[in-house]
């Protein structure tokens, strides 16, 4: 008895299920507003400035992480640039078994400082090294989310 | 806000802005589906319940029973013991006239939840708690609801019963004949 006594019937074994009715709405800021404004209207990546550090943000922020200046400068960075890491997934958010992996990299954009994370695709895993030249894939469609790039590719 | 700040900083976004597109937005309905287990003292209680019995466990130190029962007294911080079965009567030691539901919905017929001290689940000191559930088949009025009223449980049918507290219906007032008092 007490704190050693277990439930020894089924029917004595229950559980309440219920949901949680949640929706999310997610507003990008004022950078990431522009950020995606840009590749959706026209297919482009801007980033953001900090001549104080001489750092190059991309995805843009309103603020330098590193001197907290306020960010004001805004420049256009090809959507290109070499595989800094990458991932091979086989498990989706769930953790199912995927159909088809997927590769998951961080992109050195040419002539920013932060990291890009993307998915690679239209290449093989054992093909891909680091160092690596990729370019965006933009989608036709496009409704401002950074699924509009649809991966990035080999150049 | 105040004379030297007119307006807070930041960028605020009427509903407006979304149903013109002025403002990129991502949708999303995360799935939150859980699964909240009874454990052992409110399994067993559940399932009784299902049987039509209302069953509670013994605190060995301060000989409380406890309804809900709980592992644990949380008075004494000792194990409970005992499981027993109560007749289910007992007497009114606090109520409320709810005019609105638990989601603010307002009730067109008002609903009655009252603190319930079921007999043989008094403290022998007279304290203890009190068991929670709705009045019925008594007018929703401060004259006709009385503190120290005797009352007992109505039971769903036992086909119905699905192992919740909504098993029991909710509690009546006991009628007592003019000869019996």
């Amino acid at each position: 008895m007490g704190l050693t006594e277990r439930l020894r019937r089924l029917d004595e074994v229950i559980a309440w299920k219920g949901e949680i009715p949640l929706q999310n709405r997610y507003t990008m800021g004022l950078a990431g507003e522009r950020f995606f404004r840009e590749i959706k209207d026209n297919a482009r990546l801007m980033a953001t400035h900090c001549p104080n550090c001489d750092y190059t943000y991309l995805p843009p922020r309103t603020y330098c992480e590193r001197c907290f200046a306020e960010l004001t400068e805004w420049v256009e960075v090809p959507p290109r640039g070499t595989v800094y890491a990458y991932t091979v997934v086989h498990l989706d958010l769930d953790e199912q078994p995927l159909e088809k992996s997927r590769l998951v990299a961080l992109i050195e954009i040419e002539g920013c400082d932060s990291l890009f994370v993307h998915c690679l695709d239209e290449v093989e895993a054992e093909e891909v090294y680091i160092g690596m030249p990729v370019e965006a894939v933009f989608q036709k469609e496009r409704q401002g989310a950074i699924t509009d790039i649809a991966y990035f590719r080999p150049l | 806000m105040s004379e030297r700040i007119p307006t807070y900083p930041g960028t605020p976004l009427k509903e407006r802005d979304f149903a013109d597109g002025r403002v990129l937005h991502t949708w999303w309905v995360p799935k939150a589906d859980y699964a909240w287990d009874a454990g052992v003292a409110i399994g067993k209680f559940l399932a009784g319940l299902k049987e039509g019995r209302i069953l509670g466990i013994t605190c060995p130190q301060c000989h409380r029973v406890l309804v809900p029962p709980r592992m644990v007294c949380e008075h004494c911080f000792v194990p409970t013991s005992r499981w027993v079965e109560l007749p289910g009567t007992g007497r009114v030691k606090t109520f409320s006239i709810c005019t609105v539901r638990w989601d603010m919905e307002r009730l067109e017929v008002p609903i009655i939840p009252a603190v319930i001290a079921l007999d043989g689940a008094e403290a022998p000191t007279g304290g203890g708690g009190g068991f929670m559930h709705l009045l019925g088949e008594v007018e929703p009025t401060p004259e006709a609801v009385r503190i120290g009223m005797r009352v007992e449980p109505v039971w769903r049918p036992a086909a119905e019963r699905t192992a919740a507290i909504t098993d029991i219906l909710y509690f009546r007032p006991i009628k007592v004949s003019i000869n019996s008092t």
